[in-house]
């Protein structure tokens, strides 16, 4: 669909948006016009306050998000080359997945303190299960005619983990590393919402509580652009990593 | 999708006695984490209380709500965007815009438009789960086989009677798939909705017991929310196996 065609609707709702606000009939504190969100967004860049929230909730999502994929790939990996990992490792990933980590929170907290840890390990944990099952997917799927050839010529053990396995398992695993991207962004900013330490999450619930509309509006739209360059930047990085992959061709 | 082989239940046992052990030996403090017999102790009680019941029956019927809400508006507006190229233009921007919000962020801005009450938790559930389901529906109507729809058509089959007879039939299995995944981000938003704000549900009663100490209670309601919702995936997936033996894609 060409550009123009898509920008009208989106143009038609926020012009109609524009003209509610403004004829008075709603409080603008309530509803306040399109044009004042965009400004109090521009502004929140301007005078740098934006910063800190910002760089908050991305350190805490990308921690949890690497800690994820250097502990999930591995086990993830090892699941679907080892009959005892994939025995014993497997059914507790798959009863936990339905289980909405973020209710982890108060335990987390309890253990890890209210502030940074708590977050990075929810965060770790929530990716943790997407890393390990697309991993683990991955490595179980393999064309055994890789491995046999490999083994052939005498790769062994980790070598073959390292150099055979990852390697052809990566667009599995590049998967669930799109997935996680999503899950840590809304992890952070819901665990700042629940309990604090100075993110995105807790600048929209302090805005909230200010009645502060237009502020939580101008946060609302940094939180889906972090997450959205994220999960573009991942999207560039997999063609860009894996353009000879046999998966992609 | 087969059924689940009691095997598999052998990991967690092992897990939850080492649990048990470690917490019995000192190894682990009570502080920590309470033997998992105290934690079967609190479940109990809250059974027994009825405390479990209510705050389940709360959660239900916000997250059913929304679900309902957003399955039957997702379902029809996939429809409609498969068949009319108008609708497809006017919505499909909007929905790329809409896809990117954490879903979970926009409570607070619910909050302020719709109270602290129910009404903007069902909202901001019904939003969440509306995308998986209109993503999937418009997909799933739209890789129908046109044969099937000619030959439909040459029989002079109405466009009303087209949609319910063939398109929605043909891509039911598409949107089974978007309805599981609406059902999983239902419980993700309620339990993020109920912390934030809310006197009773199944998220408060975790928050509640956190905020006070009792870890036992705490953990009795995270491992119940667990098997509540592995069981309802479950529940899903028989019922579906069921509903769709007679679909040319089931196995």
């Amino acid at each position: 669909m060409p550009l123009l065609t898509r920008i009208v609707p989106v143009a038609v709702i926020l012009i109609a948006w524009e003209l509610v606000a403004r004829t008075g009939s709603v409080n603008p504190n309530v509803f306040p016009p399109v044009t004042e969100i965009v400004m109090r967004w521009f502004a929140m860049f301007g005078d740098g306050r934006i910063y800190a929230p910002l760089w908050g909730t991305l350190w805490r999502a990308l921690a949890g998000l690497v800690a994820a994929i250097g502990v999930g790939v591995p086990l993830g990996l090892l699941m679907g080359r080892a009959r005892w990992a994939e025995w014993f490792f497997e059914p507790l990933f798959s009863f936990g997945f339905p289980l909405p980590k973020i209710a982890l929170i108060p335990l987390y907290v309890s253990w890890f303190g209210v502030f940074n840890l708590s977050k990075v390990m929810l965060i770790f944990t929530d990716c943790l299960f997407p890393m390990v099952l697309f991993s683990y997917h991955g490595a179980r799927g393999l064309s055994t005619i890789y491995l046999w050839s490999a083994q052939s010529r005498g790769t062994r053990g980790l070598r073959m983990l390292w150099r055979v396995i990852l390697p052809l398992s990566l667009a599995s695993i590049y998967d669930g590393v799109q997935v996680s991207v999503v899950v840590a962004i809304l992890v952070a900013v819901v665990s700042e919402m629940v309990s604090g330490g100075g993110g995105l999450g807790e600048l929209m619930i302090r805005s909230y509580r200010y009645g502060d509309v237009r502020t939580a509006f101008a946060t609302l739209v940094t939180i889906s652009l972090v997450g959205f360059a994220l999960f573009k930047l991942a999207q560039w990085l997999r063609g860009s990593l894996l353009h000879w992959h046999v998966a992609e061709a | 999708m087969k059924a689940y082989p009691v095997a598999k239940i052998i990991p967690l046992l092992l897990l939850a006695g080492v649990w048990q052990a470690a917490s019995i030996s000192g190894l682990l403090p009570v502080s920590v984490l309470p033997p998992l017999t105290d934690v079967a102790v609190a479940l109990a009680a809250m059974l027994r209380s009825g405390e479990l019941i209510t705050n389940t029956l709360a959660s239900f019927a916000r997250a059913g709500a929304g679900f309902l809400i957003a399955t039957i508006g997702g379902i029809a507006l996939g429809l409609l965007m498969a068949r009319r190229r108008v609708v497809e233009r006017a919505l499909e921007p909007i929905l790329l815009l809409i896809y990117p919000v954490p879903k979970p962020a926009l409570i607070p801005l619910f909050m302020v438009w719709l109270g602290i009450g129910d009404v903007s938790k069902v909202a901001v559930i019904a939003l969440a789960c509306l995308l998986p389901i209109v993503t999937a529906t418009f997909n799933g109507a739209r890789s129908v086989d046109p044969i099937l729809v000619w030959s439909a058509k040459a029989r002079g089959t109405s466009e009303r009677r087209l949609l319910w007879r063939v398109v929605l039939p043909a891509a039911l299995p598409q949107i089974a798939a978007g309805v599981r995944t609406a059902i999983a981000i239902a419980i993700i938003v309620l339990v993020s909705s109920e912390f934030i704000s809310s006197e009773a549900g199944l998220g408060y009663l975790i928050f509640s017991y956190g905020g006070v100490g009792a870890d036992d209670a705490m953990l009795a309601v995270v491992i119940y929310l667990a098997v509540l919702g592995f069981l309802l995936d479950r529940l899903y997936l028989s019922g579906l196996r069921r509903l769709m033996s007679w679909h040319a894609f089931a196995h």
